[in-house]
C-alpha cells in the first residue's frame, strides 16, 4: 500500500474489528487520520478501488454501525481538537471540535474550562475570555457510555437519559463539515440551507451541485433514530445527522452549549407493582415540567443488580434496593433554586401515594457524591447484564444479548409493557428491562440462556418491530440502525421507501461503498436494499 | 442512648480553591460537602439509635453555610443539630476547635456516645476525635472498623491496627472514631429531605457557648501556618519513534534515569 496513512490490518488492531455491540467484523485495512486533510487524501486513494470504508469513533455503539463488513477502517479517535468556539449575539456559546474528541474530554473542558487556545483564532480567543466569565455550562447529550465520540454521536443521533427535556444530539449540532466519498466537501450550518420540499440542493466548497430527491416517508412522532431524518422543507443538516456515517464522513462539528442548571437532584422512586411505576410516570410527564430524566428499571432488573452486589466485589458499594421492590423510577429535576426543586420533590412524593406507592421508598441525591451513587445504580444494570451474557456466551457462543431500542406514543405506554412482559413469559424468555420510559422508549434485554432461547429472542424480536411500527413508533430510538437494526427498518418503512433510501444514498455514494452493510442490508456487491 | 456525632465542612475534591494571596483553602460553602469519613459517622449513630432507641444530635463548627450540611445530616436521620459559628471561630487549629466543639457538646446537656470520622480529608490530622476526648476526660478509640456489641454501658468494638486489628471494650460516655465502609451511608428519602428542612438546629455564638477567647480561632491555636503554596507540576510529553524492540529498549532507559 503506497498511501502511509492506510496500513493493512493485523493482530494489534483486532480491537478495531468490533465495537459495543459485540459484533465482530473483518477488514483488509486501517487508518488513524488526523486532520480533513488525511481523510481526503485516504478517500482519493481507496475509494475509486472499490474498496468498502467503515468509520469509527470510540466504538462504544450498539447497532453495530463501528464493526467492519471487509475493506478498510478510518477510525477518527486521533481528529480529537477542540477547535474553535463563538459567542452569538444572544450570549450563546458554540465549540468547533473534530469528530474524535470523546465526550468525556469535551464534558471536563467545558466543566474545567480548559482549552488549549493556543491554535484558535482571535476571535475564538475572545469568546473563550467572555465563555470563562459566564456562568457554568454543558453539553446536554448523555449517552451512557461517555467514551463515545462526539463524531459517533452524531452518526447515530445519540441521546441518553437526559434527552427527555434536552433533546437528542441533533437538536445541540449547529454545523458540520463533511467530506463526500470524492474527496470534496462540504460546510452545512444550521438554519442556513433548507429542502424545498423534499427536493434539496446542496454545493460543495469546490463548487459542485448535488442534487438529492429525499425519500417521502413520514417519521413516526415519536423519539426516532432510523434511517435518514427527512421531513419536508428540513433543514439540510439534519440529512447528514444519524446518516450512520453512509452519506460522507464528518470532519467538524460545531455542538451548543447550554447554561448549566442551578440545582440538580436526582430521586429514585422504588414500587412493589411496575403497573404503579408506570402510572406514576403517566402522571408525573403531566404534572412536572423541570423534570429532565425518567428513566425505568425493572423487577429483572433489580433481581439483577442484587445478585451483582451479592457476588461481586465491585458492586457491594451499591445502595441495597429491598426484595418487596419491583419497579423502580428515576427522575433528575433540573431548575434554577431550591424552592423550585422542593415543590418538585413534594409533587413528587404526592404523586407517588396517588399511584399506589409510598414517598418513604425514596433515594434524593442532592450533591454530586449522592448523585453518583444513584449513576452507578444505573450504569451498574447494563454491565451487570453484560457480565452474564458474557458467561453465558462461554457456553455457547451463539448466545448474545438480545436489546431493543424502540420507541412508541405516549398514548401506547401501557400497552407497550404489558406486551413485552406476556410475549417475554409466552415464550419462557428471561429478560430485563430498563431505559427512557418518560420517551416510552425501553430497551428490552432478552437474556438467552441456550441457542433455543436466542433464536426464540431474535424472532421475538422481529414480532415486537411491526407491533412498534403499527403503533407508530420507531425501530431504533438512540442507538442509530446500523448493521443490527437494518431488517426492522424495512418492517418500519417498506422496501419502497428503503429503494428511495438508497437512491438518496446513491447521490452521495454511487458505489455504496461508505459505512458499507449500516442501514441497508447487502444483498451483494455494491447493492443496498 | 444519647448520641453526638460531630461533622465538618470540607471542599468537594474535585473543586479545592485557595485563595490567590494568602494560598488558604475557601471556604466560601460553595462546592462543600460533609467531610466522607464523617457520613459514616452519622449513618453509625442513626443505625445504633434504630437499634437500641436514643437520639442523635449532629455538632458543627463551622461558617454559616454549614447549617446546610447540619440539615443534610438531619434528612438522613440525626433528629437535631447545632452549629457553633462565630468569626473568633477563625483560623482555629485542631486544639482551639477541640475546646469549642466540647464546650457545644457540654451545652447539649450530657450524652452516652460522641462519634467522629477518622479525619477530615482537607487537613488530614485525625486529632480532633482524641483531643475533644481529652477535654472532655472521656475514654477514646480510633479507627473503629466494626461495632460487635453495644449495651447501655459500653461498647465492643473492632479497631483497625497497622498489623491487623484490636477488639477492645469501652466503657461509655466515649468517642469513637471511625473508619471509611464501616457501614454505608444511606441516602435520604423525600419525608427525610422535607425533615431536615425544618428539623431544629440551634447556631451558637463564642458568647453562647462561654468560650474563653484566649483558647478559640487563631488565638486558641498554638499551630500557625508559616506559608502555603501550590506545588509546580510540570508534564511533558515525548514520542518515542523506531520498532518495538527500540522503542521498549528507550522506554527502559528512561525509567532507569528516573529512579
Amino acid at each position: 500500500m503506497k498511501n502511509s496513512l492506510i496500513r493493512p490490518m493485523s493482530n494489534e488492531f483486532f480491537e478495531y474489528l468490533r465495537d459495543e455491540s459485540r459484533t465482530i467484523g473483518n477488514a483488509e485495512s486501517i487508518s488513524f487520520p488526523k486532520s480533513e486533510a488525511d481523510v481526503i487524501d485516504i478517500l482519493r486513494d481507496i475509494y475509486p478501488k472499490g474498496i468498502p470504508i467503515t468509520i469509527q469513533g470510540g466504538r462504544t455503539g450498539l447497532a453495530a454501525g463501528a464493526v467492519p463488513n471487509g475493506g478498510h477502517i478510518m477510525n477518527l479517535s486521533r481528529m480529537n481538537s477542540i477547535t474553535a468556539m463563538r459567542c452569538d449575539e444572544k450570549g450563546d456559546f458554540f465549540i468547533a471540535l473534530q469528530p474524535g474528541v470523546a465526550l468525556s474530554q469535551l464534558r471536563k473542558q467545558i466543566e474545567s474550562r480548559k482549552f488549549d487556545t493556543s491554535q484558535w483564532s482571535e476571535e475564538s480567543k475572545e469568546a473563550f475570555l467572555e465563555f470563562c466569565k459566564a456562568p457554568e455550562h454543558f453539553f446536554s447529550p448523555d449517552p451512557t457510555e461517555t467514551s463515545a465520540t462526539i463524531g459517533g454521536m452524531v452518526s447515530c443521533n445519540a441521546s441518553g437519559a437526559r434527552s427527555y427535556y434536552y433533546g437528542p444530539t441533533r437538536k445541540h449540532i449547529t454545523a458540520l463539515r463533511i467530506v463526500l466519498c470524492d474527496g470534496q466537501t462540504l460546510a452545512i450550518r444550521r438554519g442556513e440551507l433548507f429542502a424545498d420540499g423534499r427536493i434539496l440542493n446542496l454545493s460543495t466548497e469546490q463548487g459542485a451541485s448535488i442534487k438529492v430527491e429525499l425519500p417521502t416517508y413520514k417519521m413516526p412522532k415519536t423519539k426516532n433514530a432510523s434511517g435518514y431524518y427527512i421531513e419536508d422543507n428540513m433543514d439540510a443538516i439534519d440529512l447528514f445527522i444519524g446518516s450512520d456515517g453512509t452519506l460522507g464522513i464528518i470532519t467538524e462539528i460545531e455542538v451548543k452549549l447550554l447554561p448549566l442548571p442551578q440545582v440538580i437532584w436526582g430521586v429514585s422512586c422504588f414500587f412493589e407493582r411496575e403497573r404503579d411505576a408506570i402510572e406514576f410516570v403517566v402522571a408525573v410527564r403531566k404534572q412536572l415540567k423541570c423534570v429532565a430524566v425518567i428513566e425505568f428499571f425493572d423487577g429483572d432488573a433489580l433481581t439483577i443488580l442484587r445478585c451483582q452486589k451479592a457476588q461481586n466485589k465491585a458492586f457491594s458499594q451499591l445502595p441495597a434496593v429491598e426484595e418487596r421492590m419491583n419497579a423502580a423510577i428515576y427522575i433528575e429535576i433540573h431548575c434554577e433554586d431550591e424552592k423550585t426543586a422542593v415543590e418538585t420533590i413534594m409533587k413528587i412524593g404526592s404523586i407517588m401515594k396517588e399511584s399506589g406507592g409510598c414517598e418513604e421508598n425514596t433515594w434524593v441525591a442532592r450533591n454530586d457524591s449522592d448523585r453518583n451513587q444513584l449513576l452507578f445504580f444505573r450504569h451498574a444494570i447494563p454491565e451487570s447484564v453484560n457480565m452474564l451474557i458474557d458467561q453465558r456466551k462461554k457456553l455457547d457462543p451463539i448466545i448474545t444479548k438480545l436489546g431493543t431500542d424502540m420507541s412508541v406514543p405516549d398514548k401506547h405506554l401501557r400497552y407497550i409493557m404489558n406486551m413485552y412482559h406476556s410475549t417475554l413469559q409466552e415464550m419462557g424468555l428471561q429478560s430485563a428491562i430498563w431505559g427512557h420510559i418518560g420517551d416510552n422508549h425501553l430497551h428490552v434485554n432478552i437474556l438467552p440462556r441456550s441457542k433455543e432461547d436466542y433464536n426464540l429472542g431474535k424472532k421475538l424480536y422481529e414480532q415486537w418491530a411491526i407491533e412498534v411500527t403499527k403503533l407508530g413508533g420507531a425501530v431504533s430510538a438512540e442507538h442509530g440502525t446500523g448493521k443490527l437494526k437494518a431488517n426492522f427498518l424495512t418492517v418500519m418503512y417498506g422496501q419502497n421507501h428503503i429503494d428511495e433510501m438508497a437512491s438518496l444514498k446513491a447521490a452521495f455514494d454511487p458505489k455504496t461503498l461508505l459505512g458499507a452493510g449500516n442501514m441497508f442490508i447487502l444483498r451483494k456487491e455494491g447493492e443496498c436494499k | 442512648m444519647k448520641i453526638v456525632v460531630c461533622i465538618k465542612q470540607v471542599p468537594s475534591s474535585n473543586e479545592v480553591r485557595l485563595d490567590p494571596v494568602t494560598n488558604t483553602i475557601l471556604r466560601d460553602g460553595r462546592q462543600s460537602v460533609t467531610n466522607p469519613f464523617d457520613t459514616y459517622a452519622i449513618e453509625q449513630a442513626v443505625q445504633i439509635k434504630e437499634q437500641h432507641g436514643g437520639e442523635v444530635i449532629a455538632l458543627s463548627m463551622g461558617i454559616p453555610a454549614t447549617e446546610k450540611l447540619l440539615r443534610d445530616a438531619e434528612s438522613r436521620g440525626v433528629d437535631r443539630a447545632m452549629l457553633l459559628s462565630d468569626r473568633n471561630f477563625a483560623g482555629a487549629d485542631t486544639l482551639a476547635t477541640a475546646y469549642t466543639l466540647s464546650l457545644g457538646i457540654k451545652q447539649l446537656g450530657g450524652f452516652d456516645l460522641i462519634l467522629c470520622g477518622k479525619m477530615a480529608v482537607d487537613g488530614d490530622t485525625a486529632q480532633i476525635g482524641p483531643e475533644l476526648a481529652e477535654n472532655l476526660g472521656i475514654p477514646h478509640i480510633t479507627d473503629i472498623c466494626e461495632f460487635i456489641s453495644i449495651t447501655p454501658k459500653d461498647i465492643v468494638c473492632k479497631k483497625i491496627t497497622d498489623k491487623g486489628y484490636q477488639v477492645l471494650r469501652v466503657k461509655l460516655p466515649a468517642l469513637l472514631t471511625v473508619v471509611k465502609n464501616i457501614n454505608m451511608p444511606r441516602l435520604p428519602s423525600i419525608p427525610g429531605v422535607l425533615f431536615g428542612l425544618s428539623a431544629p438546629l440551634e447556631i451558637k455564638n463564642a458568647v453562647d457557648i462561654n468560650a474563653d477567647s484566649k483558647l478559640i480561632g487563631l488565638s486558641g491555636s498554638p499551630t500557625q501556618v508559616v506559608k502555603t503554596y501550590m506545588p509546580e507540576r510540570q508534564s511533558k510529553a515525548n514520542s518515542i519513534e523506531g520498532d518495538i524492540a527500540s522503542q521498549a529498549a528507550r522506554i527502559s532507559q528512561l525509567i532507569k534515569e528516573f529512579i
